[in-house]
């Protein structure tokens, strides 16, 4: 009975010391982000404020980074690009900061990009444009983490095309520039088909009745409506097609119209929408259904694109550090290029050859008040 | 096609009007520009919502307890705002609202969240006209509500007691305090009248375009635009300044540029203060004061 009870107690200790040593300690290593708090777009701040949550918790729980805990310090982008260097610069200037992972929006992030270089700091940017992406190519200390919005452009009106036949479309845009540039960029993807828009029409962001965008578009008579715009927006017209008549065109969208805040918003207005995004809360990428099933529990709502990035860009980050085996920024920074084939939630990431990480994206449908992939989106090198 | 344009930008118009009238009814009683009054439209939205979404109540009962709500924004406004600075310079009260515009919408997502908002609508489903035109009868119901509201605040200024002392108060509050007018009160009743005439917007609006913690801001510029082209200081310019605005906004984005409709609406206010600065109805306040 002795030997069963001493067994026992050897047991428990040997667990509660393994548990132990799995507990990072030390000084947190620091990795700043900057998000948007206070403003227009602060939805992005409360998706990036959960799951960082998330993130460190995993992370710390599980040994940290090179034996130490995370943290993640964050400042308010105020939804500015001002306000996105202003907290940057605020982040860069503290010296424990390792990395920074910059606001959900590439005016932000390019912004900050000769900052970056200057101050010899590793900047992921959240926001996927091409002009971003070029940045990234040429500017050692800026990385892009989200596939380019010209893959996911084009694989959507390929898609249109190909696979469904539509051939006359009509393009609605936010003027905000990364719509504006979106809609650039369907344009640019449906040429190359011989594909010319039957018209083109933006609205001011903010606007709140599209009557007189949307009755021009259902004199235009297309196949089928090409849609670029922030979730709000998107959900708005959505709802304004379906309630003047328009209940069965086609929408095809930037990732904004399949997004978990544009379908809960839009409702069954959404229904049928497809869109080349970044993220659905659906994926079959079993790091992201582990994420999403997690902020399910923890928040009782869809984890949004913006947790998602957020989450990845961290996770690179810190395997970027773990690489490296130190803190020195320009260590971590030469680290960063030897990540490859490296599962994030939202895809895989590759950043050995330039600063172009992301590698692919999902083509989804929205049925039954969720988006379903119908494909994934892999772009090359 | 319109005749649709023609509905909308009517409905809008009302919308705009009636929050260009809250703004002048606070300006010809104290003499200052509301900066903070697309920020009554955003409360009215979310306190609607609340009563509606959240504890379940219909849409005209959650209207009716959210007027009463924003009476009470409307004078705990105006007391902490605009009464500490009654005798400082008009900048530091305008420096006030706007600090009260910025701490509203902070405040607002603290308690309601980030994610935007709806209500039920007044009245759901469309029409279909002879010519195919599809109308959604919430904008009929905005009008409707527009309309009654101007109605019952045309009756309460110019045929009873309350509305005589409000006015006397906005024409001149030092003689109107010698008079033994209650001064205070009656400001406190001008913001909380103009508090649920923008609220009630709010909850008109919620519905249709969803309720954020910006969406007074764009209403306002415009509403403000309103004001300049309909007279500054009338109400009847208010309304009719907002029809104009509503009105340019739905066809202007048709036949000149959907992109640059706000432009459009600032190019005319443009013209309005080169050629006729006073606005519309501008006369017949010089006339008054």
């Amino acid at each position: 009975m002795k030997r069963i009870l001493a067994l026992v107690l050897a047991l428990t200790m040997t667990l509660a010391c393994a548990t132990a040593f799995a507990q990072a300690s030390g000084d947190p290593i620091k990795i700043g982000l900057t998000t948007v708090l206070t403003g227009d777009r602060s939805l992005e701040g409360e998706y990036a404020t959960n799951v960082v949550e998330i993130v460190t918790e995993e992370i710390n729980s599980a040994g940290g980074v090179l034996g130490r805990p995370i943290e993640i310090v964050i400042e308010d982008a105020q939804g500015t690009d001002v306000g996105a260097v202003t907290a940057w610069k605020k982040l860069a200037a503290d010296d424990d900061i390792v990395a920074i992972i910059s606001s959900d929006s590439s005016n932000d992030n390019l912004a900050v990009a000769d900052l970056a270089k200057e101050a010899q700091i590793l900047t992921t940017g959240q926001g996927s444009s091409p002009t971003l992406r070029d940045t990234c190519n040429e500017n050692p200390w800026m990385f892009q983490l989200r596939a380019c919005d010209v893959t996911l452009c084009e694989a959507l009106i390929a898609y249109a095309v190909e696979e469904l036949g539509y051939q006359t479309f009509a393009i609605i845009h936010e003027t905000e520039s990364s719509s504006v540039d979106q809609a650039g960029l369907f344009t640019s993807a449906l040429a190359k088909y011989g594909i010319e828009p039957e018209l083109t029409l933006g609205f001011a962001t903010g606007t709140k009745d599209l009557t007189a965008q949307l009755v021009q578009i259902q004199a235009a008579n297309v196949d089928a409506v090409i849609g670029a715009a922030f979730s709000d927006q998107a959900a708005l017209l959505l709802q304004q097609m379906r309630m003047i008549g328009m209940e069965d065109m086609p929408v095809l969208g930037s990732n904004g119209f399949t997004d978990v805040v544009t379908i809960r918003l839009a409702g069954d207005a959404c229904e049928g929408v497809m869109a080349a995004t970044h993220w659905a809360p659906s994926t079959t990428n079993p790091k992201g259904a582990a994420l999403q099933a997690k902020y399910k529990e923890l928040f009782g709502e869809d984890c949004g694109k913006s947790a998602a990035q957020v989450y990845d860009h961290i996770l690179v980050i810190c395997e970027a550090i773990e690489r490296a085996g130190t803190t020195d920024r320009a260590a971590v920074r030469d680290a960063m290029n030897t990540i490859d084939s490296f599962e994030g939630a939202m895809t895989t990431y590759d950043c050995t050859t330039n600063g172009d990480c992301g590698r692919g994206g999902l083509l989804v449908v929205v049925q039954n008040g969720e988006a379903v992939v119908l494909d994934e989106i892999i772009s090359e090198k | 096609m319109n005749l649709q344009l023609f509905v909308s930008g009517i409905s809008m118009g009302f919308v705009y009007g009636m929050i260009a009238m809250g703004m002048v009814l606070i300006f010809r009683s104290v003499g200052v520009m509301n900066f903070a009054q697309g920020e009554f439209l955003m409360f009215g939205g979310y306190l609607c919502y609340t009563f509606n979404q959240l504890v379940g109540l219909n849409i005209v009962v959650s209207m009716i307890l959210a007027c009463l709500a924003m009476a009470i924004v409307g004078i705990i406004f105006q007391r902490f705002v605009y009464w500490p600075l009654r005798t400082a310079q008009v900048r530091a009260i305008i420096v006030s609202m706007m600090g009260a515009s910025i701490a509203f919408k902070e405040g607002a997502k603290l308690i309601w969240g980030s994610m935007p908002k709806n209500a039920d609508k007044l009245m759901e489903g469309t029409i279909q006209t002879a010519s195919g035109a599809f109308i959604q009868k919430q904008y009929l119901a905005i009008i409707l509500v527009a309309v009654i509201l101007m109605v019952l605040v045309y009756i309460l200024l110019e045929k009873t007691f309350i509305g005589n002392i409000m006015q006397a108060t906005a024409q001149d509050q030092y003689t109107a305090s010698l008079m033994g007018i209650p001064v205070v009160l009656s400001i406190s009743l001008t913001f909380a009248i103009s508090a649920v005439i923008t609220g009630i917007c709010g909850g008109l609006l919620a519905p249709i375009f969803f309720i954020n913690t910006t969406m007074g801001a764009t209403a306002g510029s415009k509403a403000f635009a309103a004001i300049v082209i309909g007279g500054f200081g009338s109400i009847p310019g208010a309304i009719i300044g907002g029809l104009i605005v509503g009105l340019i906004e739905s066809f202007g984005g048709v036949y000149i540029s959907s992109t640059y409709q706000l432009v459009i609406i600032y190019v005319v206010l443009i013209l309005f203060l080169m050629f006729r600065p006073q606005g519309i109805f501008g006369g017949k306040i010089q006339e008054k004061a």
